[in-house]
């Protein structure tokens, strides 16, 4: 923004304002976060609760969570203990998300990098990605059983598509001057890699795990609910055919915790290897 | 040490882009000569192919027709002998400001402790201290500038290739760079070949300053300032002495007139180039 000779004082002052109330504001972000939080546990109590306008039968008070959650952590619930599901689910997702992030990246860079990479692999790719992640769980039950690996299988290539295209993205769009700039300083192939395209596709192969992340949650919560023996998507099934809410929103929130953790993992681990977009 | 020689040799070069179905000539029948450790400035008007030359003799673009030979060899690709400071900086985001100047260093494989040393020189040198580990972003243009310029100079090269290297600086920074290049010239003589668009700056630091038309760039004129440089012992005595010396204004005006000349005989008729009678012929 440029403050022109032809900007009046009253403009000028306004936009100080914003500007400090911006500073303000990302000060004030968490609590205004906590108290939305607040305010909707708030709300569900009432609704639920203090007046009963829902019904119990169709959407779970706050007790009977309580209570759903201290059964599945004591007693266990759909063929397993609160750690047991929570640790069959977070280990396959994790897993998925390492294989696709795995093949992924190196494959995005190699086809931002290489045009004949790119013709290569790109008229498969455009193939294979408009049939979505989850019309494989047949075919991989065919092929792997009912176990990980099938699961595994599927969440990789549900997770394996924003991680490829983010690379790849973030390697084209890179400014080719830099590589000019590598290249006149005298880098190699090999420290134009590692020095100028990686580095500076950063940002965007985060973005691609971040999506990866979010849908190897997704995926794996489908192919649990489709055919596994534990998992958060087998408590959440089970649920279901006992008609029991309290464990449905329970086991939903378990899922929302955990995918809000990794993802606080994820962005630690970016604040730490892009430390030049850090303001 | 042996060095090898390291002259620059534009024969005949020209250059057309294609932008869709269209033909543009940026560059028109150059021929042109920098002889080993020789200073040559060139200045033209925005458009003319100032920064295509450039890239041409740094191996990033090549020649539509004739050939470029840096050291006798043909250009064929970019190499540390030639380092180049872009126009737009072109300085790595993700690196300090020391990591930036040392990268060239890094890439030779200089051992850290010895490439330490060369960046604090450069550093200090630039008027960067502290501001080592700034980022990019975090600097202002002129000190992004200096980067650059540092980061061309570390390595040393035979050939500095520099296209319009103080454009972004204040005029009190501007005239602390020239003098320094001045210094670093005659401590280190070295080829150099320089694009700007300030004529005085050409005239002030070039042996010699090619003055190109509007596009499609031709050589209008050669200048050469160094027979009066020596008379005059221009490198001993400070800038703003030397821009008052009556040679200094004299040779200023010739250029800027060519300039302006230049600009007018455009505004009466569109040059017709080789190029543009063949397409328009029957
Ligand atoms: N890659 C390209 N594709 C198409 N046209 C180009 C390309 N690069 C340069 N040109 C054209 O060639 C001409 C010369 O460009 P160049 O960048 O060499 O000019 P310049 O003399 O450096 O100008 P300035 O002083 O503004 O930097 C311009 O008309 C430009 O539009
Ligand atoms: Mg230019």
């Amino acid at each position: 923004m440029h403050i022109g000779a032809t900007t009046d004082s009253r403009s000028y002052r306004r936009a100080v304002a914003a500007g400090r109330a911006r500073m303000a504001s990302a000060g004030r972000r968490p609590w205004i976060g906590a108290a939305t939080v607040l305010g909707l546990a708030i709300l569900w109590y009432v609704l639920t609760t203090a007046t009963g306008a829902v019904s119990p039968a169709r959407f779970p008070r706050p007790a009977d969570v309580w209570s759903a959650a201290l059964q599945l952590t004591l007693r266990g619930y759909a063929g397993g203990t609160l750690w047991l599901q929570i640790w069959y689910s977070s280990r396959l997702v994790l897993l998925g998300f390492l294989v696709a992030a795995a093949t992924g990246v190196p494959l995005g860079l190699l086809m931002g990098m290489s045009r004949r990479a790119e013709a290569l692999i790109n008229p498969a790719f455009l193939l294979i990605r408009p049939i979505p992640p989850l019309a494989w769980i047949p075919l991989a039950i065919v092929w792997f059983g009912l176990g990980d690996a099938a699961k595994i299988f599927v969440i990789w290539f549900a997770a394996f598509v924003p991680a490829l295209i983010n690379t790849y993205t973030g390697v084209r769009t890179l400014d080719r001057t830099l590589i000019a700039a590598a290249r006149v300083h005298g880098a190699s192939e090999r420290q134009i890699l590692t020095e100028v395209m990686i580095p500076g596709a950063l940002p965007l192969i985060f973005t691609g795990l971040r999506l990866s992340l979010q849908a190897s949650w997704t995926t794996l919560v489908a192919a649990e609910l489709v055919g596994a023996f534990f998992g958060l998507g087998r408590v959440l099934i089970i649920a279901a055919q006992d008609i029991y809410p309290g464990m449905i929103a329970f086991a939903m929130a378990l899922v929302a915790i955990l995918g809000a953790l990794m993802t606080g993992c994820l962005g630690l681990l970016e604040r730490w290897a892009v430390p030049w977009r850090r303001t | 040490m042996g060095r090898s020689m390291s002259q620059i040799s534009f024969q005949s070069v020209s250059r057309v882009f294609r932008r869709g179905s269209e033909e543009i000539l940026a560059v028109a029948d150059v021929s042109l000569e920098v002889a080993d450790r020789e200073f040559v400035a060139i200045v033209g008007p925005s458009g003319c192919g100032k920064t295509t030359l450039l890239r041409m003799a740094a191996g990033l673009d090549f020649p539509s027709s004739g050939s470029v030979l840096v050291g006798a060899r043909e250009v064929a690709e970019p190499g540390p002998d030639r380092a180049v400071v872009f126009q737009q900086f072109a300085l790595f985001p993700w690196k300090t400001v020391r990591e930036n100047i040392g990268f060239g260093l890094k890439c030779r494989g200089v051992p850290a402790a010895q490439r330490n040393a060369a960046v604090d020189r450069y550093i200090e040198m630039m008027g960067l201290q502290g501001h080592e580990n700034a980022y990019p972003h975090q600097l202002s243009g002129g000190m992004q500038q200096r980067v650059a310029i540092a980061r061309s100079y570390a390595l040393e090269p035979e050939v500095l290739l520099m296209d319009e290297p103080f454009g972004a600086l204040d005029a009190q920074t501007r005239i602390e760079m020239q003098e320094e290049l001045i210094r670093l010239a005659r401590v280190n003589p070295r080829t150099v070949l320089f694009i700007t668009h300030a004529v005085e700056e050409a005239v002030y630091l070039a042996d010699r300053v090619a003055v190109m038309t509007r596009r499609p760039g031709r050589l209008a004129e050669i200048i050469d300032v160094a027979p009066v440089r020596r008379a005059e012992a221009w490198e001993e005595r400070p800038i703003e002495e030397v821009m008052d010396l009556g040679s200094f204004t004299h040779l200023r005006t010739r250029i800027w007139k060519m300039l302006r000349d230049e600009r007018e005989a455009k505004a009466e008729a569109p040059r017709v180039t080789p190029l543009q009678r063949r397409k328009a012929g029957p």
